[in-house]
């Protein structure tokens, strides 16, 4: 097990620097510069001299393979430099978004879990019955519903029944939890719903694969208790898809609400990669980039880890 | 019918001027309360030397003053008054102004400012050192020398005279630095907040909000009213309306769309006022004279007299921020050309079948076929190039030119029409204030004393015209009001008539709805004037 946790660990290295390798190129294939988008301002206007002045400064008049080693050996250090639009430390820009992002994260998937785990289960339990039929019209409908639209209900919602809307300052729930849960518990909601409407599909598609199995049958002829079947044999076997789905539905949304972070006004990663991207702000994308990279492959890592718990008939080599 | 509405049109832009209640009429001011507005996006640093954006100017003037200002009660945006000048001489010669400063105005810190401070900050704009970027350096190109015989004086030597000069220093950008920080470090104003202005400085949080509180040192005494303002980055439109609507926000002084003020109206009918104006930015059809057949000035003329700028503009007011029908000059302000005059120019004329016809016939002439196919390049950003590339093409159609539109995102819009990789192009004209000098430098194509190298670096129509050229040294040059006009208007005849170097589309519209209880905030031309919030107050 240790061995395979290693050899895991190292494999992340080559990804992570294919990653590097492949962002740091692309964003300079993509036409635009950072510069003059800072310089034109609303009025398209941008002195050529400010340009060549600020270029210099941050070394974009270097020749291409020059300023891949210096960011990269800034990466090897942890250090991603500073942000080529606000001059800021990565560091300090990303920490500030990233408390949000997560706490959002979690309560969208605690939301998505309660929601899709009995659910599924109800509904693979109770097969094609009313039960069924209106689990899978809930859930299809969180599939065909983005979770922005329902972000825009939501406002329009308080707006015009309670005359309310959610605070638009994020406050950490150390600080103030209430005032915390007032602003996120709308997006996680919105996120949570179309997030829970996969889980509860791969929940009960999965359920009621195990509950054909022979074992389950076997159990039941034994005369064990029908809950002890469903919870002990047929529930946590039929995790391990359902696991997968979550994990990497909770790595996406750690960079990829963009569009709901817009509606809530939250100041969260989404939103951060997309003016990133905007501004060619070729250092704060490329750090964003490899930390996504970073969250999405340590999600896979630990999923992997959680598949021998959940069933020890997996053996790591 | 279609002849009175072009004046009609104008002349109701004009009128809306003064149309709103001045905010000196609005009432004994109270003192108290948080203003908190909302700012579309967000500055790239803190430096208002350096930056170009209003995203900068709306959160960070208030804690700054200027040496003059544009008056916060003139609706057109063209009153210069003092700031940190309380009274200023121009000498016989035309080039020698000379400013009395206010005595017992303390920066934030504590420290009393002088005129060091001044020259300071006047040198980082006009002679930054090298490595340093100044924005508007190009702007004060005729300053000789600064100099600061007292404490409380300091002269600005000019190479010539220049009409421009106390607007120029008016500029809402030139904020009064100390010399004691920038002799330390002259990057130190890209990170730090240190200022003279009415608010201190109390906090920025990255991506959400900037916070400041009244500085009870203020020089104004009894100003500000406000206890303090909180400026909350919003960036998508949607979530800007609902925090008015939802009481979140006071104002967001950039502005909205007319179906955002209409249901913000409709939402919150008596607590909302909603003050309009003309608004000094406008969109142009730039066509590159280095691609066939737009070198042929009959090709041009006949894509600008193929556009119903009238009926274009009832239609698109409706749906867009843009509404006057105008030349160089925003309607209403010193040197716009008066709607009887701008209808001899092409493209402006009021019978537009006539126009067409005159399109068709340029065309056949100049050997464009029928059908011939350009492709116009617009920026990806709805409000308003969006509706206006539409219209454009509808327009361009109506002649029997066949145009297809190709969208690109900002950077790459930006590169193409630096790069000059476009037949025909959106441009974008925007002001931070109305003054001719700044309106017409982009048409520049030298080498002159404003564009030494040859070319304006915004000239994107790639014109080379020294006559346009002399005439903008002319108006630049013209003391007398008067005279200035007359050169204004010979410029405009000669860069949209005669030769239709480039074609302006619909003035933009600026459209303020804010919450009731803002008093002492009056709209203006420009979205980057009247941010100091001294005079604005806010009601029980």
């Amino acid at each position: 097990m240790g061995k395979y946790i290693v050899k895991r660990l190292v494999l992340m290295i080559p990804t992570l620097l294919g990653v590097a390798v492949l962002i740091f190129f692309l964003m300079r294939v993509v036409p635009g510069d950072l510069v003059e988008l800072r310089f034109a301002g609303e009025s398209a206007f941008a002195q050529k001299e400010n340009l060549d002045t600020e270029r210099a400064r941050l070394g974009l008049d270097q020749p291409l393979w020059k300023q891949f080693l210096v960011w990269i050996a800034g990466v090897v250090r942890l250090d991603f430099g500073k942000s080529m639009w606000t001059g800021a430390p990565i560091i300090e820009e990303i920490k500030l978004r990233f408390a949000l992002s997560l706490q959002l994260a979690i309560m969208a998937t605690i939301i998505a879990v309660l929601l899709a785990i009995p659910l599924g289960v109800l509904a693979a339990l109770k097969q094609d019955t009313w039960v069924d039929y209106t689990v899978r019209i809930v859930s299809i409908a969180g599939l065909a519903t983005p979770s922005f639209w329902l972000g825009i209900v939501f406002i329009l919602g308080l707006l015009i029944v309670f005359k309310w809307l959610p605070p638009m300052v994020y406050t950490p729930f150390w600080v103030n939890p209430w005032q915390n849960m007032l602003q996120l518990i709308w997006p996680a909601l919105a996120v949570g719903y179309r997030y829970s409407a996969v889980a509860t599909r791969m929940t009960r598609s999965a359920m009621l694969e195990v509950l054909r199995e022979d074992y389950i049958r076997t159990a039941r002829a034994k005369g064990l208790w029908e809950q002890l079947i469903l919870s002990r044999h047929a529930l946590k076997n039929a995790m391990l898809p359902v696991l997968t789905v979550i994990a990497l539905e909770f790595a996406f949304l750690m960079g990829g609400l963009v569009v709901t972070e817009q509606v809530f006004n939250l100041n969260g990663l989404g939103l951060l990669f997309v003016e990133a991207v905007a501004h060619r702000d070729y250092t704060l994308t490329q750090a964003l980039v490899m930390l996504v990279a970073f969250v999405f492959i340590f999600v896979n890592f630990l999923v992997d880890l959680a598949y021998a718990w959940l069933d020890p008939r997996i053996r790591f080599r | 019918m279609r002849r009175c509405l072009g004046p009609l049109v104008t002349l109701f832009a004009v009128l809306w001027l003064p149309a709103a209640p001045p905010a000196a009429a609005q009432g004994m001011p109270r003192y108290g309360g948080e203003l908190i507005f909302a700012v579309p996006s967000e500055m790239p640093s803190y430096d208002g030397h350096r930056e170009s954006t209003f995203a900068l100017i709306h959160p960070m003037a208030p804690h700054y003053n200027t040496l003059l200002r544009i008056d916060p009660m003139d609706r057109s945006g063209s009153k210069v008054v003092g700031d940190l000048a309380e009274s200023w001489t121009v000498g016989k010669d035309g080039r020698t102004y000379t400013f009395r400063l206010r005595r017992g105005v303390k920066f934030h810190d504590g420290a009393e400012f002088t005129s060091r401070d001044a020259k300071a900050t006047y040198d980082k704009i006009v002679f930054p050192p090298s490595g340093v970027a100044s924005e508007r350096k190009g702007s004060y190109v005729n300053i000789e020398a600064v100099e600061t015989p007292d404490p409380h004086t300091i002269v600005f030597r000019l190479k010539f005279p220049s009409a421009s000069f106390l607007s120029s220093v008016a500029s809402p950008w030139n904020w009064i630095y100390k010399a004691d920080i920038l002799e330390k470090d002259i990057r130190w104003y890209e990170t730090n907040v240190m200022g003279t202005g009415p608010f201190v400085f109390v906090e920025h949080v990255k991506g959400s909000h900037w916070v400041g509180k009244k500085n009870p040192n203020y020089w104004d005494k009894g100003k500000p009213y406000l206890d303090g303002y909180r400026a909350l980055f919003i960036k998508d439109s949607a979530a800007q309306v609902a925090a008015i609507r939802g009481e979140r926000a006071h104002i967001q002084f950039r502005g909205f769309s007319p179906a955002e003020r209409d249901s913000l109206v409709a939402a919150l009918g008596a607590r909302i006022a909603v003050q309009e104006s003309p608004w000094d930015c406008v969109l142009l059809a730039t066509m590159n004279h280095e691609k066939k057949p737009f070198d042929d000035k009959r090709v041009r003329r006949a894509l600008t007299l193929a556009l119903d700028r009238y009926q274009g503009s009832q239609a698109l007011s409706k749906i867009a921020i843009v509404k006057a029908v105008a030349g160089v000059q925003v309607p209403g302000t010193p040197f716009a050309t008066p709607p009887a005059e701008l209808e001899k120019l092409a493209g402006y004329w009021p019978d537009i079948n006539k126009s067409r016809a005159e399109a068709r016939r340029l065309l056949k002439e100049a050997g464009v076929p029928e059908g011939f196919a350009f492709t116009f390049k617009n920026r990806g950003v709805p409000m308003p190039y969006e509706p206006l590339g539409v219209w454009l093409i509808d327009q361009w159609r109506q002649v029997g030119l066949n145009v297809r539109q190709e969208v690109a995102e900002t950077a790459k819009w930006f590169a193409d029409l630096r790069g000059g990789d476009f037949e025909v192009a959106m441009d974008a004209q925007c002001g931070y204030m109305v003054e001719p000098d700044l309106d017409l430098y982009k048409f520049q194509s030298g080498p002159t004393s404003a564009a030494p190298r040859g070319i304006s670096d915004a000239n994107y129509t790639r014109q080379k015209d020294s006559v346009l050229d002399e005439l903008y040294v002319k108006q630049s040059r013209a003391i007398d009001p008067e005279e200035r006009k007359k050169y204004v208007r010979e410029f405009e005849k000669r860069l949209l008539d005669e030769e239709v170097h480039s074609m302006y589309t619909l003035q933009w519209h600026r459209i303020v709805p804010h919450s009731a209880r803002v008093k002492g905030w009056t709209v203006t031309p420009s979205h980057y004037l009247n941010n100091q919030l001294d005079t604005v107050w806010l009601t029980e």
